[in-house]
């Protein structure tokens, strides 16, 4: 059953900047990629590392493991390059009076 | 076997100096000092004046090898790579010249004496040949020229196809994926640049010849292929170094992309001195119905470390890695394989083959990994050792890693050593002890020989001889 949770008002989450936000065990990256917003799993497919907190480049709407340098879809979650080759989770992103939630299962 | 011939093959192989380890003076237009540094990585980029893309792409690869530590796994000769001590740049002509005749002298005969304008003559459809760090001839036929395949050094692929090389370049092995590919990210230089256009196939191989001469020196080449739907070719590298007490360090990145139904097969037969540090990573990708096959021979080099590896990215894509290690005296080959099988029914085998001897060390790492999905999955991993003496050593590492129930993967592993009974039984058939060594050796490592073209089979046979000549009795 899904459930929805809060993240922080959307003036907290400028163009360009990212937020980690946790529910139960996942730890899910939130990236706001020119006034759109995405939800990624923070774990990259290739070796369970964390990947939210690598390099973040907002014009492509890519973000970089920083473990061994997969670059994610932001958008889609499909890896670009290798050594990852598996997606890793999107989550729908609702706004909601002006507070970022998602949609988590 | 001829005394005369034994006696020829001892003299050989009494001194790797004479055929391969020999130097030439150093008429260089620019030798860069020792060390790694910012400035230097920047002047490299500026020296083949370069788009600002890539010289970004080089500093934030040097960020990466920097920020990283040394690996400590594989083989506790890492811990000698000084990378202190290493020229990471050194010019030694102006381009990479299309005619033999405009090679600066001394590069061409030292070419010349390792024998490739005569096998470029005979049986390649195109020759890339690097002197330190860059290619100094490079030329392809004419007629493939025509059906659009290129065949250029890596600076020159850059700077004439810029936006092929953009769209593919590290997206197989990225400047991050470990700390030597990091630092070939940050300091490249020559290598190939391949490009087959759809449906052609390379009848010929095209071959790429690597030459290391001047002492401590770092040899960083890049190598990217690119064979579009339908296309085939054969890419073969060979390599030599003369012998110093001090170490260089060759440090490769070679990336392979097989389009739909392409099928790219790349030969190494390394041959450095023993005095190198070989520290590679080659990865490839098979789209679907592709095929991608390493043969993977290492011959020479204080250690090598090297796992060719295969991501199997399309439905009924296959790879094949075929990998011969010969480990002598003070030599450490850490050689394997990994594939990867990534979708449905896809197909692989990997046959790797370690000989030790004098004390030298063989290593199988493998990696087998079947992703959640690839149902109708088929693998065969055979690694087999020989030890020619008792101390000499073997070791395997194999991983296999299946997420799949509907697949078939099997294992064999063995570990022989050349028995008393096996040389008696042909000893007494009138051959010498040598020999019978030598054919039992031969009988081994053949299933792989045989993969090779008839002129690189013979010379890898020659080759095997040499080392093997005095290692009985």
């Amino acid at each position: 059953m899904p459930e929805i949770i809060e993240v922080c008002p959307v003036e907290d989450l400028k163009p360009g900047e990212r937020r980690l936000v946790e529910w139960e065990d996942l730890e899910i990256g939130v990236f706001n990629c020119g006034g759109t917003l995405y939800a990624i799993e923070d774990r990259c497919s290739h070796d369970n590392g964390p990947l939210a907190e690598g390099e973040f480049d907002e014009a492509n709407c890519t973000v970089e493991c920083p473990r061994h340098g997969s670059l994610f879809d932001i958008k889609t979650g499909q890896p670009k390059t290798l050594p990852a080759y598996v997606p890793v989770d999107t989550f729908p992103v609702i706004i909601e009076q002006q507070t970022i939630k998602l949609e988590v299962d | 076997m001829a005394v005369t011939e034994n006696q020829q093959l001892r003299d050989i192989n009494a001194d790797y100096t004479e055929r391969y380890g020999f130097h030439d003076a150093e008429n260089y237009l620019y030798k860069a000092p020792k060390g790694l540094s910012r400035e230097l990585v920047e002047k490299i980029s500026e020296f083949k004046s370069e788009p600002q893309w890539m010289r970004e792409f080089r500093l934030k690869a040097l960020d990466h090898f920097l920020a990283r530590p040394q690996p400590t796994w594989g083989s506790p000769l890492l811990a000698e790579v000084d990378y202190d001590n290493i020229h990471y740049f050194v010019r030694a002509s102006e381009r990479a010249e299309r005619s033999w005749d405009d090679v600066p002298d001394d590069v061409k005969k030292t070419f010349d004496r390792l024998g490739i304008p005569e096998a470029e003559r005979k049986f390649l459809s195109g020759v890339g040949a690097q002197y330190e760090s860059e290619v100094v001839y490079h030329q392809v036929r004419e007629d493939l020229e025509q059906q659009g395949v290129i065949f250029m050094d890596m600076d020159s692929g850059l700077r004439e196809h810029e936006d092929i090389v953009r769209q593919y370049f590290a997206t197989v092995i990225p400047p991050n994926d470990n700390k030597l590919a990091a630092l070939n990210s940050a300091v490249w230089s020559g290598g190939s640049f391949v490009y087959v256009p759809e449906g052609v196939h390379v009848e010929m191989p095209l071959q790429a010849y690597f030459r290391i001469n001047t002492e401590n020196m770092g040899q960083f080449e890049r190598t990217l292929i690119i064979a579009e739907p339908g296309s085939y070719v054969h890419y073969v590298e060979g390599c030599t170094a003369p012998t110093y007490s001090s170490n260089s360090l060759h440090s490769a990145v070679v990336e392979l992309i097989a389009k739909p139904g392409a099928r790219i097969r790349y030969t190494t037969v390394q041959n450095w001195s023993t005095n190198v540090f070989n520290l590679v990573t080659k990865r490839a990708v098979a789209q679907e119905d592709a095929t991608v096959e390493w043969v993977d021979c290492n011959l020479g080099s204080k250690l090598t470390m090297k796992y060719p590896s295969i991501y199997l990215m399309g439905e009924r894509a296959h790879g094949e890695v075929l990998s011969i290690a010969f480990a002598g005296a003070g030599q450490h080959q850490d050689a394997g394989a990994k594939i990867i099988h990534a979708a449905p029914n896809t197909t692989s085998n990997i046959f790797a083959k370690s000989i030790s001897k004098d004390g030298g060390r063989g290593s199988y790492r493998g990696l087998l990994e079947i992703a959640k999905g690839a149902h109708g999955a088929h693998s065969k991993v055979v690694c087999d050792a020989l030890l020619l003496d008792d101390h000499s050593r073997s070791d395997t590492y194999p991983t296999i890693r299946i997420g799949e129930d509907d697949v078939n993967v099997a294992h064999e592993a063995t570990v022989s050593k050349v028995g008393d009974d096996q040389l008696f039984y042909l000893m007494s058939h009138g051959i010498s002890e040598e020999e019978a060594s030598k054919l039992i050796v031969n009988g081994f490592i053949e299933p792989i020989t045989k993969e090779l073209p008839m002129e690189y089979a013979v010379e890898m046979n020659r080759l095997i001889e040499l080392q093997m000549e005095g290692s009985i009795g």
